[in-house]
């Protein structure tokens, strides 16, 4: 229906006149535009203002090349396509190095000097530009349907919205906002982001570079339409009309491209004009005009009931064996056929660790937390507790000494690659994605679990295997937010739970990838004494399914009764590893975090 | 050679005075005003025409530095004090500071038409000469101003209580209001104080440029490149050494290669620059970005 409703306008527009198709032709090249922007920009958190480069090398690539060589024009939209993502890629790994603002200072200065290069060289005709190359025409029969451009323009649009809704109904998604929000969570759950942000970015280049082979059948194209100020002009579209959603870019691109047509002053008022309304619009609705349309849809259905806040006593369910059974540790079955399991699940040998400031951290440490063992981690704060965690989980590389995760070194290797092995960590502070439900911040946990999601996701809600794998993957986080039970409130938004129920969520998102270790960090952090009891439930029902795990953590009651072995640090250096009565009882112990 | 060393360096002292507006904004609320350069052209503008009207030149200079203040607290109060109090990370100021750099520029144009006009010279046309190279009046007026302008911005900053609250504001506004400080006045005075600087930049530059209501993009461009050169963003005072670099590279590069070289030269630099070091050149190693990575390297 609403398809139909569209090609309907495409062909109106296809056969009105030459000021109307411009008006609106143009105005759905800056859509495309302010879509591939809102890929990395609301996605990803990647604020780029390099748009407006990709778009004038794909502009500058048709023209130059359909005008002298005479080269068909589609085998030149694949090239242009080709050429901007790779250059897209090299641009996108840029971001690796730096971060936030300074990556949109980057972007910026990309496209300054395509500009400036635009402008000096003689093959881009200067400032006065070339004169685009005209489109194909439709073949005999198709005459009636009208101009042939106008077709290609809209259908692309199409495409482009088509291709970005598939990707916000697919697993991808939370993968993706994980990426931005929380970074580390999605590493520590195998997600490799550094490979996702460049590939997305290369997309989104990509993307803008056939939007400006679309914009070369257009008319003219010069470098003033492709300077930094019209890559801003992208972001103020995409801001406008709502940052990270479906329609909100192509909202915010109807509306700027078409302002200057629709208010008809004084072109010095005018500008004046839409530098006020830009900036009302940024400071009064900074969720763009797609959150005023949610408010008044809302407001239009009647508010709906508010679910009475589930009393928290929900999380007191008894912890049932038989669930956990399911998310018991993968490779417990495999690994009977690849012979016998080393008899250490996590090791470090000699670490030692400085942060750069002279002062180290770690002091030839030595660890050994036998496979299925609880092996807690305890110490004065400064002790390099969690310094070491981060060591184990691979966010921060050893000066020496050697790590090992079932017997394999993995001294370089990143946290996606140990959670290949079958670890997965819980940071103290929950890292989670706000906007989220925790259902889909669970999800994120799975990711691995499914094959080839990313080459799906553009068509996610069109395939078979896509709708199965969707299911499959919400009902099996749901199982694990209900085991660990944060079950009533899978459908609130992560930013509007309890503290208790986010760690419980990160728990969850630990869990249900069915993990061989799991590392924790302070779990019990900010938690009341009954949700520790809880948590005291789950773990010890995760040791009876065979997981191992290494628990950092203060509270020493809830600790002492749990684990099989202590490890106590001080000042970077283990004083002791031993039971958790050895520990209780040994007087340096005593003298330096127990007290006496 | 030494002629454009000479130059090099005068003209590198405005660029450096309006990168150092750019930073001192920077450095107390973590924003880039894109407004900054249409604070300079504000005051040129004012003063070309208030001297114009016949008031002696010192009094046309002050009203027009005055405007620019104006001008700059303005837009911290209508710009970017909203978008903060919403979301302290938000990008929405980029839009709209750009969104107060436009209509600043369109009002100028329609005040005053896009054509330039009559600046008045601040000193007599006098040259000295320095061995074989020439030096204006003006340009060793520039060379002096920006040096005791920058001097002057590093003693408060390192020697005053309000240096150190600038410092603290930037770091954590919530935490500097928890201890007392008012952030409002703190980033007002920041704001004034930019805009101070570049308008300033104005004054010394106007002679050589005129008045146009255009000056403000590409001295703002300038201004910002010779702030990421530099390493500004960490240190208002790097950004001067970035302006003095900029300058020097761009009119080497007239001198050296043609005259149309000082158009694209110092993009070049400044893209080499970024890929040796993303964080200028005269900014400490430690990482600083909005959304650092955590994997850090052991070695020091």
């Amino acid at each position: 229906m609403f398809v139909a409703a569209y090609l309907a306008a495409t062909a109106s527009v296809a056969h009105s006149d030459l000021g109307v198709q411009s008006l609106v032709l143009v105005a759905a090249v800056f859509g495309i535009l302010a879509i591939s922007l809102d890929l990395v920009a609301g996605m990803l958190g990647l604020y780029s203002l390099g748009q407006g480069g990709f778009f004038a090398i794909g502009a500058y690539f048709t023209t130059i090349v359909v005008n002298t060589l005479g080269w068909n024009s589609f085998l030149v939209l694949l090239m242009v396509l080709l050429i901007a993502g790779l250059i897209g890629l090299a641009v996108g790994a840029m971001s690796l190095r730096v971060s936030g603002l300074y990556f949109a200072i980057t972007s910026f200065i990309f496209t300054l000097v395509l500009t400036v290069l635009a402008t000096d060289l003689k093959i881009t005709g200067g400032l006065q530009g070339l004169l685009g190359p005209a489109f194909p025409d439709f073949p005999e029969g198709l005459d009636a349907l009208g101009t042939p451009v106008a077709w290609c323009v809209m259908l692309a649009l199409l495409l482009c919205v088509g291709f970005v809704w598939s990707i916000r109904k697919s697993p991808l998604y939370p993968v993706l906002l994980s990426i931005r929000d929380a970074e580390r969570f999605a590493e520590a759950a195998g997600v490799r982001t550094s490979l996702i942000k460049i590939g997305v970015f290369g997309v989104s280049a990509a993307m803008a570079g056939g939007a400006g082979w679309l914009f070369a059948f257009l008319g003219v194209v010069s470098p003033g339409q492709f300077d930094w100020a019209v890559s801003l002009n992208i972001l103020v579209m995409v801001l406008i009309g709502g940052i990270n959603t479906t329609l909100g870019p192509v909202i915010g691109a109807a509306f700027v491209s078409m302002f200057p047509a629709l208010v008809n002053i004084n072109p010095w008022l005018q500008e004046m004009a839409y530098g006020a309304l830009s900036i009302l619009a940024v400071t009064l609705l900074p969720g763009g005009v797609m959150s005023l349309l949610k408010r008044v849809s809302a407001f239009g259905e009647g508010a709906a009931p508010e679910p009475a806040i589930a009393a928290v006593d929900r999380t007191e369910a008894p912890v049932e064996a038989s669930v956990f059974r399911k998310f018991a540790s993968r490779s417990a079955g495999a690994a009977q056929a690849a012979g016998p399991e080393p008899e250490y699940a996590v090791e470090c040998r000699g670490v030692r660790f400085t942060y750069g400031t002279g002062l180290m951290v770690l002091r030839n440490v030595d660890l050994a937390v036998r496979r299925g063992d609880i092996h807690g981690l305890i110490g004065p704060n400064g002790s390099g507790k969690s310094t070491l965690a981060n060591v184990i989980a691979g966010r921060l590389q050893p000066l020496s000494g050697a790590t090992l995760i079932k017997g394999v070194r993995v001294d370089g290797a990143s946290p996606s690659k140990r959670a290949k092995l079958g670890m997965r960590r819980t940071f103290q502070a929950a890292e989670l994605v706000r906007e989220l439900t925790p259902i889909q911040n669970v999800m994120v946990g799975l990711f691995t679990l499914k094959p080839r999601i990313i080459p799906r996701a553009p068509f996610w809600p069109f395939l078979p295997s896509g709708r199965r794998d969707l299911a499959w993957m919400e009902g099996r986080s749901r199982e694990a937010l209900e085991m660990v039970g944060a079950g009533a409130w899978v459908g609130r938004a992560v930013g509007d739970v309890p503290h208790g129920v986010e760690q419980l969520t990160q728990l969850a998102s630990v869990c249900v990838a069915g993990p061989d270790i799991i590392v924790l960090d302070e779990p019990a952090t900010g938690l009341s004494a009954r949700e520790v009891d809880h948590l005291a439930g789950i773990l010890s029902e995760l040791k009876a399914q065979g997981v191992t795990m290494i628990i950092i953590e203060h509270q020493t009651r809830f600790l002492f009764p749990l684990c099989d072995r202590v490890t106590v640090l001080n000042a970077g250096e283990v004083i002791l590893t031993g039971t958790a009565d050895e520990v209780r009882a040994h007087p340096v112990v005593r003298q330096v975090y127990l007290g006496e | 050679m030494l002629q454009f060393v000479v130059s090099g360096v005068a003209i590198g002292a405005v660029y450096g005075l309006i990168g150092m507006a750019l930073a001192i904004t920077f450095y107390v609320t973590r924003i880039i005003n894109f407004a900054q350069g249409q604070m300079m052209m504000a005051t040129v503008m004012v003063t070309a025409e208030i001297s114009a009207a016949g008031y002696p030149t010192w009094a046309a200079a002050l009203l027009g530095l005055a405007c620019a203040c104006i001008l700059g607290v303005l837009s911290y109060l209508v710009a970017v004090r909203p978008i903060l109090a919403l979301n302290r990370f938000s990008f929405g100021w980029l839009v709209s500071t750009l969104g107060f750099a436009v209509i600043l520029e369109n009002a100028a144009a329609y005040i005053w038409g896009p054509t330039s006009q009559a600046f008045p010279p601040l000193l007599q046309a006098t040259s000295f000469h320095l061995f074989d190279a020439v030096l204006t009046g003006q340009q060793l007026l520039a060379i002096v101003t920006a040096a005791v302008l920058t001097a002057g911005f590093e003693l408060v900053r390192r020697g005053t209580l309000f240096g150190k609250i600038g410092m603290a504001t930037a770091a954590d506004p919530e935490m500097a209001t928890a201890v007392g400080v008012n952030t409002t006045v703190v980033a007002i005075v920041a704001f004034a104080a930019s805009a101070l600087y570049a308008g300033v930049a104005g004054l010394l530059i106007g002679p050589t440029t005129f008045a146009n209501p255009y000056l403000g993009d590409t001295f703002g461009t300038f201004g910002f490149i010779a702030m990421m050169i530099g390493g500004g963003t960490e240190k208002p005072i790097a950004a001067m050494f970035g302006g003095l670099l900029l300058g020097l590279c761009a009119e080497g590069a007239n001198a050296m290669i043609n005259s149309q070289a000082s158009d694209w030269f110092p993009f070049l630099v400044l893209v080499v620059v970024l890929i040796v070091s993303p964080r200028g050149l005269f900014s400490a190693g430690s990482l600083f970005g909005l959304r650092a990575r955590a994997v850090a390297p052991a070695q020091a």
